[in-house]
């Protein structure tokens, strides 16, 4: 009814005006990035041409491959860590969800709503002052993966356990009659059933890490500099449109998880 | 009643499961997350060392300096930052409501197989990196660029100076940032919208601005407020976008706090803005709870 009666009022030409101006300005500062990742000036103000030399750039850039190899080693050591962790958890938190948890769910919920500066600089001063104290845990790629670790946790046991609520309880007692020990109940039963869960945790926590700048950016040495750390370095030191180049690489890797995610969907509806 | 022994064994058990699934995760939260949060907020309250490290005494010092006293008496720097954090946020807030409300309405009034691609297409540019995201701002509203001319034009700007940076490239920031995190919980909330309440008001002949404020918005409350959080909370203590869009003239409280633990060397100072920004975060949430129970439902919108 409704849809019929707005159908071309004024008022849904208005929205729809509204809702392209609105994408324009979600996408205008990418598509900005993007486009002058191939201008020939080094300009931010001004086009000049195509050209490909920013990319070539970036691929003499030991920097920024080293960079690039430390996003990926930091997003995968501690989404796979998190994944771990997290899946215990979860699960314990379906078989004892009659308990009272309160507590667990509180400090769960920790991480997710810490405001980022705060969860960093606590890290930071926390590892700073335990390096002094015991010489261990130096600020670096270690810190920065115990940190991601940290924020992964809540979101996989939250993916895990949505997922265990979703399933028909007796399967569990089903799988209890079948398989005798705990150990092939997980391998034949929890783990394939989990198997949709698993991946799309992994994908959001190694989502989360690449993200994230704050917490890397506060809980990073002086060698651990991720892609987002040379972005930011660079933007301070002055900018280059390298910048625009990586950032480009960047945005694509997003557009086609985009893609992916939105094949996905479609799968599971058919 | 006595337990039979199978019975405790089973407890004893069950137990013993419970410990061995929750122990790993909560350990390492309470170690990596509570431990450090808790030393924070004691830092806040020791005096600032010669290296900008905390030691003893005891003081209240580092609270004083965030009302503004130092050395040369009392100067009111980081009570404007304060002032600044929280007029971006309300400001920031604001704006993002106007925008996404007609938004997720919109997406809801679309045929159903559009609804998820508009969303994917709302929430796609916040899974780039945030200092990206920012840095396509700065692009575009630095000097000598379009908008920067034409703002220039209308005599919005003084000549040469481009929009950013300028409090008001923080607040854009902002709202770009916000977006999504205010469309999801409002698009869940019309989804869920109950249209007979609407379709009774136009039988009564009310005008459709009676009929909205009576029958659409306070359905659509929930959803606001869980939105409202979702925003606010994190704008109050953003650090990446007034750093890069403001420029120094457009510090808030994020900034303050980490320059206080990079350049400025001085923790104590930065740990009392962190409780600041503790208490802000836990009244939020307290606020949206005690609101959320009252309207019943949107809870789980938030969460």
């Amino acid at each position: 009814m409704r849809k019929r009666t707005l159908k071309r009022s004024s008022l849904r030409r208005a929205l729809t005006a509204f809702w392209w101006l609105t994408l324009i300005f979600l996408y205008l500062p990418l598509a900005v990035v993007v486009l002058f990742s191939f201008n020939a000036a080094n300009s931010a103000a001004r086009l000049t041409g195509f050209s490909l030399r920013w990319y070539h750039q970036l691929l003499g850039n030991e920097q920024i491959i080293e960079a690039f190899g430390n996003t990926l080693i930091l997003a995968i050591c501690s989404s796979v860590i998190a994944l771990a962790i997290g899946c215990l958890i979860g699960y314990g938190m379906y078989r004892h969800r009659h308990r009272k948890l309160g507590w667990l769910i509180v400090l769960i919920y920790l991480p997710i709503v810490l405001p980022d500066i705060v969860f960093g600089i606590s890290e930071m001063a926390f590892f700073v002052q335990f390096h002094r104290l015991t010489g261990l845990l130096q600020p670096g790629l270690g810190t920065m993966v115990i940190a991601h670790v940290t924020f992964q946790i809540p979101f996989v046991a939250l993916i895990v356990y949505s997922r265990f609520v979703g399933l028909d309880p007796s399967l569990f007692e089903a799988a209890k009659d079948l398989y005798a020990t705990p150990l092939k109940r997980v391998i034949h039963f929890m783990l394939p059933t989990l198997k949709p869960a698993l991946i799309s945790a992994f994908f959001l926590s190694f989502t989360l890490s690449v993200d994230d700048f704050v917490i890397s950016f506060f809980t990073a040495g002086p060698e651990s500099a991720t892609l987002p750390i040379y972005i930011w370095s660079a933007i301070k030191k002055g900018v280059t449109p390298e910048i625009n180049a990586i950032a480009t690489l960047m945005i694509g890797a997003v557009a086609l998880a985009a893609m992916i995610s939105l094949v996905f969907n479609r799968q599971r509806k058919v | 009643m006595l337990q039979t022994p199978s019975r405790r064994h089973a407890v004893v058990s069950e137990t013993r499961h419970l410990l061995f699934t929750v122990t790993p995760g909560a350990a390492w939260i309470i170690v990596f997350l509570v431990l450090p949060s808790i030393y924070l907020m004691a830092v806040a309250f020791m005096t600032n060392g010669p290296y900008g490290l905390p030691q003893l005494p005891l003081s209240l010092n580092s609270f004083e300096q965030l009302a503004g006293v130092g050395f040369l008496g009392w100067s009111p720097g980081n009570l404007y930052t304060l002032l600044r954090s929280l007029w971006q946020t309300v400001v920031a807030t604001g704006l993002v409501v106007l925008v996404a409300y007609p938004i997720a309405y919109y997406i809801t009034t679309c045929r159903a197989r559009w609804r998820p691609i508009m969303l994917l297409l709302v929430v796609v540019p916040s899974w780039t990196n945030q200092v990206i995201r920012t840095f396509g701002w700065m692009n575009l509203l630095a000097p000598g660029t379009p908008l920067s001319n034409l703002a220039e034009m209308m005599g919005l700007i003084s000549p040469n100076m481009g929009l950013y940076p300028s409090n008001f490239a923080v607040t854009l920031g902002l709202v770009y940032n916000f977006l999504p995190f205010m469309v999801l919980p409002l698009y869940a909330a019309f989804e869920k919208l109950d249209t007979a309440q609407v379709e009774a008001a136009q039988d009564l002949y009310a005008k459709p601005v009676r009929a909205f404020w009576h029958a659409v918005f306070p359905q659509t409350l929930p959803g606001l407020l869980a939105g409202v959080v979702l925003v606010a909370i994190p704008a109050f203590g953003m650090y990446v976008i007034p750093e890069l869009l403001g420029g120094g003239k457009a510090m808030m409280l994020g900034n303050l706090v980490a320059t206080q633990f990079s350049g400025g060397s001085n923790w104590p100072l930065g740990a009392a803005g962190a409780i600041l920004m503790l208490i802000a975060t836990f009244i939020g949430l307290f606020a949206m709870r005690r609101i959320g129970k009252r309207l019943g439902g949107g809870e789980e919108v938030v969460i």
